[in-house]
């Protein structure tokens, strides 16, 4: 008899791992668009302007020379906002430990993507938000770094994230404003 | 048996569960049970945004002082899962200060005591917003619409989050009187002149507070106060300095009235001319420069006038030698006549001729002419030292052969009655002798303009 139980529970088990959503949202359900967009006009957009800045203002030749193959490339997902958003974020958070890109830079990206986690009521997957109140914890230390990296493969990826994260925003800003 | 049993275990941690969920267990939450501190602690605190580059600060004090006088710390703490992630705040004197770069979390202010009780109490960062004082006071007087410009500046005008998100209060008042207030999100106002007393002094303060469409909190501290002199009544001489210029634009448009009236009454009489002169007319001109005669001598170029003067041709010259002739014995030229002469014409010049000081006929151009182109040119001798083809005046004066001039007023007849017969070709050789022997006698010999036109 406990065979024939395996035998008639063993084929559902495969369907447990194909019907549950494959993206499953790690994010705060809910109507919050309101909330999502005064938060974003009134705070996040100024934090996200002033970081294009930064990243602007490295060197942009270098990254025109080096092969786009290798850089990831993320998607503003229509429908899947929220989502694309929060893929950005939690992939700009990797770049926090690297020494390699100025440490200005690295912290402003880290702090837009903790607030773009924040307003969005997110949560990485592999936990990098975890790093996030360390971010947030970041005491004023009169750095005058103004160390200029060389031309990496990790400040041209950055620089990529950012712009798609900054456009994204600016996609999903105009789709809850309406 | 066992059945009530499992119920009563069931339903005691079914109890316990709601109670802990109720909140009901120690504000701690550590479940211990003994005195618990009051769950909220009279605290006030105000937020300001970028206070420091990126940095914004918390800063709290007492409002009352704890109740068992004890030492407190004061901590901002965020809430992560079911854990509090909490930083604390200094002391400074009697306040306590955090600086952090997360506007955006909820965040919690929990005091512990030495008791390492900890009570939290949330807030919203972006809901005590204190902006900083404005700075910068300017004050200036437009004279012309008397106003008081009144312009300030604020440390946000240079930073992210306040940037046109604030609303300003300007207070002013004279001195040693109450405060008066004027709201405006602007960076500058205005008072008007009219509203302020003249030559008073006055003093103007601004404070700044967040606008509550999404950062709300108080008002700023004041800044600091800046004093004005208000402007002495200027209506007198503003008012003087207008009627004089009024006047002046009467009058000076009255005078150009005037002129232009003058100018177009006195056009054509006096300033046309004087500035652009008519050319003279030739024929107007000698007519003006001819005097008239006194003895009804007609000079005219008009050869209508003369309609009544009989014209006498003179047919050719006549020669120097025939000339002497005529003025021999007056008898001798009178046979010598040809017959065409005869008549009351030639009689009439018969007298003339013997006479050489008159000179009672006319001598046509005509004649003249033709005595000019046929016959040499020969000076006669006698009084008159004219040539043959010479006009000569009354008073001998020859005239040169290039024109004709007319001659002073000269009688034609002394009775000043026409010649009917008119001259043929023929008689031009007579009329010749006739005219020099009249210019001896001072006869004056003109020609009329009229043959002038006839001729050409």
């Amino acid at each position: 008899m406990l065979h024939a139980f395996f035998r008639s529970t063993l084929p559902v088990l495969p369907l447990l791992l194909v019907l549950p959503p494959v993206n499953a949202s790690s994010c705060a359900m809910g109507n919050r668009t309101t909330e999502i967009r005064v938060k974003y006009e009134n705070i996040l957009s100024h934090d996200i302007n002033e970081l294009v800045n930064m990243s602007a203002e490295d060197r942009d030749k270098c990254c025109r020379n080096k092969k786009n193959g290798n850089i990831k490339v993320f998607f503003c997902n229509d429908t899947e906002e929220i989502e694309s958003l929060q893929s950005m974020a939690c992939n700009m958070l990797r770049f926090y430990k690297k020494q390699r890109i100025s440490k200005a830079l690295r912290e402003k990206a880290a702090f837009v993507s903790c607030g773009t986690l924040q307003v969005l009521q997110c949560k990485c997957r592999t936990k990098k938000e975890k790093v996030c109140p360390d971010v947030f914890r970041i005491e004023d230390t009169e750095t005058s770094e103004q160390s200029k990296k060389k031309c990496n493969q990790e400040v041209c990826e950055l620089k990529e994230n950012i712009s798609s994260l900054r456009s994204c925003w600016n996609k999903f800003e105009k789709l809850i404003s309406r | 048996m066992a059945q009530p049993g499992t119920v009563l275990s069931v339903f005691a941690v079914v109890l316990h569960t709601a109670l802990g969920e109720s909140g009901c267990t120690s504000a701690d939450g550590d479940g211990t049970l003994g005195d618990d501190e009051p769950d909220n602690f009279d605290i006030d605190c105000f937020s300001q945004l970028e206070i420091k580059d990126s940095f914004s600060s918390l800063t709290c004090n007492f409002t009352e002082l704890p109740p068992y006088n004890t030492n407190y710390t004061l901590s901002l703490c965020t809430k992560e899962d079911n854990d509090y992630a909490c930083s604390n705040m200094k002391k400074q004197e009697d306040v306590f200060f955090i600086q952090f770069i997360d506007i955006l979390s909820n965040r919690d202010v929990c005091m512990y005591s030495e008791m390492k009780r900890r009570v939290c109490r949330s807030l919203v960062i972006t809901d005590i917003v204190k902006p900083e004082v404005p700075f910068a006071i300017n004050i200036t007087y437009e004279r012309e619409a008397n106003e008081y410009l009144i312009r300030y500046c604020t440390p946000h005008s240079r930073k992210k989050y306040l940037k046109d998100k604030l609303v300003h209060q300007v207070a002013y008042r004279q001195k040693d009187s109450t405060w008066k207030t004027i709201e405006s999100p602007y960076l500058q106002i205005k008072l008007l002149g009219q509203n302020l007393e003249n030559e008073a002094s006055y003093e103007v303060k601004v404070r700044s507070q967040p606008n509550g469409d999404y950062f709300k909190g108080t008002w700023s501290e004041w800044s600091t106060s800046k004093s004005f002199r208000t402007a002495r009544e200027q209506h007198s001489t503003e008012n003087y300095s207008s009627v004089v210029m009024v006047i002046l634009s009467i009058l000076g448009f009255m005078l150009s009235v005037a002129m232009i009236a003058l100018v177009v009454v006195f056009w054509e009489n006096r300033i046309k001319p004087a500035v652009w002169p008519n050319l003279p007319d030739h024929k107007k001109t000698l007519e003006q420069l001819c005097k008239k005669p006194k003895n009804n001598f007609d000079t005219s170029f008009n050869p209508e006038s003369f309609g009544y003067v009989h014209i006498h041709k003179v047919d050719g010259l006549w020669a120097k030698a025939e000339l002497e002739n005529f003025l021999q014995p007056s008898t001798a030229p009178e046979t010598s006549l040809p017959e065409k002469f005869r008549g009351g014409s030639d009689l009439k010049m018969i007298p003339a001729m013997a006479d050489k000081t008159n000179l009672n006929l006319p001598v046509s151009y005509e004649a003249l002419h033709r005595l000019l182109g046929t016959s040499q040119h020969a000076a006669t001798e006698g009084s008159c030292s004219c040539s043959t083809y010479e006009i000569c005046h009354s008073n001998r004066v020859p005239q040169h052969n290039d024109g004709f001039s007319l001659s002073s007023a000269s009688p034609l007849d002394p009775s000043g009655q026409p010649h009917p017969d008119p001259l043929n070709d023929d008689t031009v050789s007579q009329m010749l002798p006739n005219s020099d022997t009249r210019s001896p006698n001072n006869e004056e010999a003109y020609v009329t303009m009229s043959s002038f036109y006839k001729i050409q």
